[in-house]
């Protein structure tokens, strides 16, 4: 099963996903971090993130871009892996390079990175930013950057079995598939 | 208390004096004063506080606590409506005190949702109850 979970900064989407995660009961589970620590803020987050699945028997991978190799740093059974968050990987695809990584070949190289991990894992998290609605025209570069991931963002709930909005720490349901694994458990 | 939060301009404070029968005068811009709250009270219908989100940043400008202040508030004045700007669904900006706030407002939001009897998200001016 795959679950996308989105939601606004502050939103508690994070929280969230750590609860399904939780609920889901996997004995081998990967928390995928895709963050580069950059400076003390990006640190601090990460280690609130940390201190935050402490004891939630979480495996924590680090892969900030081309998540499909983070499954060669995992065991080959994986009840859960929970990817944290398309927003940075996106940026890391697009920028990390000298030059700014094509638009479609960055929806494209997420996409499928996903979809390897959907096939690897029994249950697959994936969370998202909401980061559409704030009506700014900026320039070209971030355009690129949000058009990449409303497209990602899309192409994922087509994927997922359910799609949650999390909106000041309370679950919306935007897609619901009872699908044969949910229901055989 | 309630909590109703939505975009920018989407009507959530007509949606609120309507869905709940209530009067313009009843609403204050952000948590009243101390010295205001006893007269307040007295009044026995749920005080509004508009703009919810542009008072905590006030807050945060000023170097204070938002987050103490609101908890004071609720132990002395439980019957209330907060109406609060979505404000989290954009680009991470690149200012430390645009990200600061945000978070702290997101922050506050869910800490509010969690308390509250109550939350309502307006959208073109269309309340959808999610608590």
């Amino acid at each position: 099963m795959m679950v996308l979970v989105i939601g606004g900064s502050g939103s508690g989407k994070s929280a969230y996903a750590e609860k399904l995660s939780d609920e889901l009961m996997g004995v081998w589970k990967y928390y995928l971090a895709t963050m580069h620590i950059f400076d003390d803020e990006s640190r601090r987050k990460v280690e609130r993130h940390q201190s935050a699945r402490d004891g939630e028997g979480f495996f924590t991978v680090e892969q900030p871009t081309d998540i499909h190799r983070a499954l060669e740093k995992m065991g080959t059974r994986r009840d859960i892996i929970l990817l944290e968050c398309i927003s940075n990987l996106t940026a890391n695809e697009m920028f990390s390079e000298r030059e700014k990584k094509a638009e479609n070949k960055v929806v494209e190289t997420v996409v499928s990175g996903v979809e390897t991990l959907r096939e690897a894992a029994t249950n697959l998290i994936v969370v998202s930013n909401n980061l559409f609605e704030d009506g700014v025209v900026y320039d070209e570069t971030t355009m690129a950057y949000m058009r990449a991931m409303g497209r990602i963002n899309r192409r994922l709930a087509m994927l997922a079995d359910r799609v949650v909005e999390v909106v000041a720490g309370i679950p919306i349901d935007l897609k619901y598939i009872i699908s044969c694994e949910m229901q055989c458990g | 208390m309630r909590l109703v939060i939505g975009g920018r301009a989407q009507g959530k404070l007509d949606y609120v004096l309507s869905r709940w029968n209530l009067q313009k005068d009843l609403v204050w811009e952000g948590i009243p004063a101390k010295g205001d709250l006893p007269h307040l009270i007295e009044r026995r219908t749920p005080l509004i506080v508009n703009h919810f989100h542009l008072w905590v940043r006030r807050r945060i400008e000023e170097g204070r606590s938002p987050e103490e202040e609101m908890a004071a508030f609720l132990d002395f004045c439980e019957d209330c409506i907060i109406i609060c700007d979505e404000v989290g669904n954009g680009i991470v900006p690149i200012e430390p005190f645009e990200r600061e706030y945000r978070e702290r407002v997101g922050r506050l939001m869910i800490w509010l949702a969690d308390r509250a009897e109550e939350v309502e998200r307006v959208i073109c001016g269309i309340g959808q109850k999610i608590k």
